[in-house]
């Protein structure tokens, strides 16, 4: 089996800002690969490059085994990140539109589109402007124009923004569907949960350059879990628990008070200390999140950037997600 | 990769024709304007003024003119009036017409629109007053305020003693002086004046001896319309005023045709900008097909309206059997002008819709784009004077005005040799040419800026950097 993407040594700058740097990266056929990293870290000018729409300062990519995506783009279904429909037109001829772009033609073309509105019960929508559909259902209608030519590789650029949750999982099916239907895909997102849930690889990028690239075993299977999550039966009390040898932090959301260790600590020996500490309702060692791995890889190497500490952090990635939740009620 | 062209192509121009907004803006207003000019010339005959009725004071201080003026001012003398003033302006039309207008003349809305020139004859009895009479004394009966007044007056005549008969070793004869009542219809003063200076007249001719018919025939010289001769020796009715204003019509239906393609040029790139689809465009179609689609696609707006607009023209000229002042050369030329301004400006709008993110700030750069095109508007008239002056052929010969300028030459009564419209078509291609290279690079790069918009420093940079 080949490379779908293999990106050798890329380095992009817009002026004196390096927006991805020195990156390599090979994305195997088939392969379901999430790029995750927070906002500005460099996702969407990797994929622009893929996709032959930014051209690398150095270095040379390669895609579908063609040296630029341009030669292949019938091949390609791609949401970018700032994306739009025309506002006037009818969502019918907006996709029909799309797929004759794309290389689709005659009536197939109104078949697939008919086919695709059903299947996300956008059905009676055919001939509503595209004015008047609610920014997620103007998302389905994107995501179709993506993968209505039936492309091998389909690259989704944040695709789960804007979203309530029931689409959510609805375009988390359909993605997985396209997977199991053998095609490449990868999506981009600074929601850490969303890769976790969905891809069997993930790309960590942070400030441009590549900081993780496995699986999701391996990952779990290199980072050990570190953090312990307790709630205490009355919440006075538990401020003890910074106090114990081994802890570095305490951090409370709610009635949840979560410890996150200093490295060579045993977990279950501050675990043991905390219930004879206080009384306890729950405690449980919690395996790594991506956003823990993320914020353990970004201290730990060279590229923290000063003053920036592991709350902030935390608070930059949920921001995100909240936002996410937000724009879903 | 052509179907992709033509796919954007058919968008554009689908998206631009098939609306409400351009069918009622291009066909609909300028029709109703045209069919409305009939419709009111018709209304504003039926709804005429009612017959104004009054009285004109006459002091006459020459003691011989009071009869005269009174049969002047009488109904019949009145009617006369109208009849000859429409008799003279038959004798005009005729000459500038060249050739029998009676047809027009008795058509109804002709026959309208002379009357409300002259306004209905006003219903006027005449009070001589003794010459002794100051005329401030009177002039109080004429204010707008006592109109209603039995005593009320219209108008006042001062006849000058010398009217008639010259002073003594004067040169010239004395007048009149007309008083009317304020807010009078101008119509009725003149047939007021025409009344009063008519009898003044009379009088002259009849001390002096004259015959007035005899004195009207001598100082009347019937004259032709001037006539042309053609190539094949025919004569013709010269079309002086044409030779003018035909380059002029060539002119404006191609600057409109081709402002009006690249004015939705912009807008469209600019919505695509601005509404985001543009990425989700350039992931199925390169930068390139995508400009050259859309260019072609509003090219063909423009060419609708060309020949809509040229066909209104043409059918106008026509009517008046002009028809021959148009030929097959002149409609080719007019087509490949089009097709490189157009080309010319379309690629500026192009650039400049890709490098903005809303309408608004696409007006500073709009404004050179602007001037190009006006420039020759302002020219038309030195140019189609005097089409092979030095200034004519060098407009001629600098795009991105040549086009323009071109076009007036050609439809101007002395074209240009051929070699030079081949020189200047080759000049305004090379331009063209230019021009899109240019906005492909722009365009390129601007398409996915989005923030400040760019000044022309930045628009350089992107040249360079594409």
């Amino acid at each position: 089996m080949g490379d779908a993407i293999i990106i050798e040594g890329v380095t992009k700058t817009f002026g004196p800002k390096v927006a991805v740097r020195d990156m390599h990266l090979r994305v195997p056929d088939g392969g379901l690969y999430g790029f995750i990293g927070p906002n500005g870290a460099g996702k969407t000018t990797t994929i622009r490059m893929i996709m032959s729409i930014l051209f690398p300062d150095a270095g040379r990519l390669s895609v579908l085994g063609k040296s630029s995506a341009v030669e292949s783009k019938d091949q390609i279904g791609y949401l970018p990140e700032e994306r739009g429909v025309y506002k006037k037109m009818r969502v019918g001829a907006f996709l029909r539109f799309m797929g004759r772009l794309k290389g689709v033609d005659g009536p197939d073309v109104d078949r697939r589109v008919r086919d695709w509105l059903e299947r996300v019960s956008l059905a009676d929508c055919y001939k509503k402007r595209c004015d008047e559909l609610s920014k997620g259902m103007q998302q389905k209608v994107q995501f179709i124009a993506s993968v209505l030519h039936e492309p091998q590789l389909i690259i989704l650029d944040e695709p789960f923004s804007g979203l309530d949750p029931v689409n959510m999982r609805l375009l988390r099916d359909l993605i997985l569907e396209q997977h199991n239907a053998g095609r490449t895909v990868i999506f981009s997102t600074h929601v850490m949960h969303q890769a976790e849930q969905l891809c069997d690889h993930i790309v960590m990028i942070n400030q441009g350059a590549k900081v993780l690239d496995a699986t999701l075993e391996e990952i779990r299977a290199r980072h050990d879990p570190r953090t312990i999550v307790f709630e205490p039966a009355n919440a006075a009390g538990a401020d003890a628990v910074a106090s114990i040898p081994g802890v570095r932090a305490v951090s409370h959301l709610g009635g949840l008070h979560e410890v996150s260790l200093e490295e060579g600590v045993n977990p279950s020996d501050v675990m043991r200390r905390i219930v004879e500490t206080l009384p306890i309702i729950r405690v449980e060692l919690r395996r790594p999140t991506l956003e823990d791995v993320f914020i353990e890889i970004v201290q730990r190497g060279d590229g923290v950037p000063a003053g920036v500490d592991e709350s902030q952090l935390r608070a930059a990635l949920r921001d995100g997600a909240a936002q996410t939740a937000g724009a879903a009620q | 990769m052509i179907a992709k062209v033509v796919a954007v192509a058919w968008r554009e121009f689908s998206s631009t024709v098939l609306t409400k907004a351009f069918v009622i803006g291009a066909f609909i207003i300028p029709g109703l304007a045209a069919a409305a000019i009939p419709l009111i010339v018709k209304f504003t005959n039926q709804a005429k003024a009612p017959v104004l009725a009054g009285t004109v004071a006459v002091i006459d201080h020459s003691g011989s003119l009071a009869d005269r003026i009174r049969e002047q001012l009488s109904p019949e003398g009145l009617a006369r009036q109208a009849a000859e003033g429409s008799a003279e302006i038959q004798k005009h039309l005729a000459e500038l017409g060249g050739g029998d207008v009676s047809n027009y003349m008795n058509d109804p809305m002709v026959q309208g629109m002379i009357a409300q020139a002259f306004g209905q004859p006003p219903n006027l009895s005449v009070e001589v007053l003794p010459a002794e009479t100051e005329p401030e004394s009177v002039q109080s009966r004429l204010k707008p305020v006592e109109a209603d007044k039995p005593d009320a007056l219209l108008a006042l005549a001062v006849i000058a003693p010398d009217a008639v008969d010259k002073a003594e070793g004067a040169e010239e004869f004395g007048g009149y002086q007309l008083f009317v009542r304020g807010k009078t219809d101008d119509r009725n003063i003149d047939h007021i004046r025409t009344g009063v200076r008519r009898a003044i007249l009379d009088k002259r001719y009849a001390e002096a001896g004259v015959d007035g018919k005899q004195l009207s025939a001598l100082t009347t010289v019937a004259s032709g319309r001037p006539q042309e001769i053609t190539d094949s020796g025919e004569a013709r009715s010269s079309t002086a005023e044409l030779n003018i204003m035909l380059p002029f019509g060539f002119m404006i239906l191609l600057m409109m045709s081709v402002m009006v393609g690249g004015q939705y040029l912009l807008t469209t790139t600019i919505e695509e900008k601005s509404s985001r689809v543009v990425e989700v465009l350039l992931s199925a179609v390169s930068p390139m097909q995508l400009m050259t689609g859309k260019i072609i696609g509003q090219m063909v707006v423009g060419l609708v309206l060309l020949s809509v607009y040229a066909s209104v023209g043409a059918a106008t000229l026509s009517a008046f059997a002009l028809l021959d002042l148009l030929s097959i050369d002149k409609i080719i030329f007019m087509l490949i002008y089009f097709v490189l301004a157009y080309f010319i400006i379309a690629s500026l709008m192009a650039a400049i819709g890709s490098s903005v993110n809303e309408l608004r700030e696409a007006q500073s750069l709009m404004g050179p784009v602007m001037m190009v095109i006006m420039l020759p508007y302002f020219f038309w008239l030195p140019i189609s004077r005097d089409p092979n002056s030095t200034l004519s052929l060098v407009l001629s010969m600098t795009p991105p005005m040549s086009p323009f300028a071109m076009m007036v030459r050609i439809t101007s009564t002395e074209p240009p040799p051929m070699w030079q419209i081949l020189l200047s078509i080759g000049l305004t291609a090379a331009a063209a040419y230019l021009c899109v290279w240019l906005a492909a690079k722009v365009f390129r790069v601007g398409l996915l800026m989005y923030g400040k918009p760019p000044n022309f420093k930045t628009l350089i940079r992107w040249v360079r950097m594409a």
